[in-house]
């Protein structure tokens, strides 16, 4: 992937079998968020491929990404802040079934309630449906970020830093937020808390100026010498 | 859900205006009768324009095109076919507005913000043009003028329209183009218009394609602006190229702003106060009218920045 004259990742060849909590490390700028970024159909990228469950799916935008069964939480919460919690999860679910529906009432649509319900109790959210996303407080909008994200049904879930400007309990709770829904879900995260990092990944890639120079499980990470000195010591 | 309780409420609302309006005619002067029932037409105008404004987050300054055919849709009817048929100057007038809504929507809607509106608002000067110097079709800056069709029921009733039925033909129209726009603004493809005013590349994220949803929202409009134009066209028996130019357009944005954006009532109380401004003020300050309109429009939006009704917004799109 470049921009103009930077080339932001260069020949990164990995591949994520299914099931799997994989961890995206790196310095600022080592091409974490551009990564996503390729693989969420944000950027096309301008070489390479990338194979989604034995489809390619290179360069596709977004919204056929994201029907691909991909999603993915933003860094910087991105959510609908003039809706209510509800209706943030609903219109995600209903991206899935019934959205061209012009003549009956979406609250009519009783499975996207429900759909959208269960993923509020599975986020911790339960309670809050009528409240504005606006006035959530960071952490609750960080977990309905991820909710919104479920709620399309993914069997890939990007999360781009989930615990950023979280405090101590409430990166705890996202951890365990992270495990329970692993179960049924292959998750990539990028994320600077190492704490984080070690507790959930299976397996930890690591990227410096555009490149991988690093894969492996967490133990060995930590003792690989290149990566301490790019990164861990730091 | 906390729908249940309010909707009565809602809906005693709702008959109580309808009721008004219906008996407006029976107690205003011939004059005011007429106001009314102009205010509505332009209420019907200024609420397609809201399914962009308020709930896509897409201004369009092309809505004077959309009203404009469907004023010079009807006159083709109304013009060609004899006797002159109410029905089918409804249906050409539709047909112009909708083949022209698909047309600036499949190119505008690639754009966003200041962008499309500019590209709305140069398709519909282009159709002002066209229309204004075609003078052998569209009879030129004359315009065209033509007989009121009946009221028609096919083979049963066929009567001339008074002021006062003709009053509650367009009442009609216009609560049933409510009626029908609220509930799409409510339904699950209202709901998507308006993740995409919150928050475009998230909805573009979760899989929505966004620029068909823009591409329909656009012709929506542009079709219930036309039925506008059909009305209009039918109480003053005449189409004129000056209600394609982008002023109307512009008004019609002045009735979103001053009314409130996304209730879909709020613009036609901003069309109806609008008007009455202007006609107030015309009076005392004759051309000068528009100065102290200016006024109050901008000490609106100032103080008032949601506009008349904007107060009553959740509650209207429950």
């Amino acid at each position: 992937m470049r921009f103009g004259g930077l080339t932001a990742l260069n020949k990164v060849t990995f591949s994520l079998p299914a099931g799997e909590i994989r961890a995206i490390i790196g310095p600022n700028g080592a091409g974490k968020s551009t990564f996503f970024n390729c693989v969420t159909g944000v950027l096309p990228p301008t070489g390479g491929r990338i194979v989604f469950s034995g489809e390619e799916i290179t360069g596709l935008p977004p919204h056929r990404i994201s029907k691909k069964a991909i999603a993915r939480s933003y860094q910087i919460t991105n959510i609908l802040p003039g809706a209510t919690v509800l209706e943030n999860v609903r219109i995600a679910a209903q991206s899935r079934h019934h959205s061209w529906s012009l003549f009956r009432h979406h609250r009519a649509f009783g499975d996207l309630i429900d759909r959208a319900r269960a993923v509020i109790q599975a986020v911790g959210l339960a309670g809050k449906e009528d409240e504005l996303a606006a006035n959530l407080s960071h952490g609750e909008q960080r977990h309905l970020e991820i909710g919104i994200a479920l709620a399309t049904e993914p069997k890939l879930l990007c999360l781009d830093e989930p615990t950023a400007g979280m405090s101590p309990a409430e990166t705890q709770e996202t951890m365990t937020l992270v495990r329970r829904i692993a179960k049924d879900l292959t998750i990539l995260i990028v994320e600077h808390d190492m704490q984080v990092v070690m507790g959930l990944a299976q397996r930890i890639t690591v990227l410096h100026y555009g490149e991988i120079i690093a894969e492996g499980p967490p133990a060995e990470i930590q003792r690989n010498p290149k990566v301490l000195e790019v990164y861990l010591k730091t | 859900m906390s729908a249940p309780r309010s909707s009565s409420g809602y809906w005693m609302g709702f008959a109580i205006v309808l009721a008004l309006l219906a008996a407006a005619p029976l107690v205003l002067p011939e004059f005011w009768r007429r106001f009314v029932t102009e205010i509505l037409i332009w209420g019907l105008l200024a609420m397609s324009s809201d399914i962009l404004i308020g709930y896509t987050g897409m201004i369009s300054f092309g809505h004077s095109a959309f009203f404009g055919l469907g004023m010079y849709g009807a006159a083709a009817a109304l013009l060609t076919v004899r006797p002159p048929n109410l029905w089918l100057a409804l249906l050409y007038g539709l047909i112009g507005a909708g083949v022209i809504a698909a047309f600036v929507a499949y190119f505008a809607t690639r754009l966003r913000d200041i962008y499309f509106a500019i590209t709305t608002l140069v398709f519909s000067q282009i159709f002002y043009v066209i229309i204004f110097t075609w003078t052998e079709v569209t009879g030129g800056e004359n315009g065209l003028t033509f007989r009121q069709p009946p009221f028609s029921v096919p083979a049963v009733l066929s009567v001339p329209f008074t002021p006062v039925t003709l009053h509650w033909f367009v009442l009609a129209v216009v609560a049933l183009s409510y009626l029908l726009l609220r509930r799409i603004t409510q339904s699950p493809f209202g709901m998507v218009l308006q993740s995409i005013r919150e928050n475009e590349p998230r909805t573009r994220a979760i899989g929505y394609h966004v620029e068909r949803y823009k591409i329909v929202a656009v012709m929506l409009s542009g079709l219930f602006a036309g039925l506008a134009g059909v009305l209009y066209a039918v109480q003053n028996k005449f189409a004129a190229p000056d209600f394609v130019f982008f002023l109307i357009s512009g008004e019609v944005v002045i009735f979103n702003v001053m009314g409130g954006m996304g209730t879909l009532v709020g613009p036609v109380a901003g069309a109806a106060f609008f008007l009455l401004l202007r006609e107030v003020f015309s009076r005392f300050f004759t051309e000068y009218y528009l100065i102290p309109v200016g006024v109050i429009f901008t000490l609106m939006v100032v103080f008032m920045p949601q506009g008349l009704l904007g107060f009553l917004r959740r509650r209207l799109n429950q």
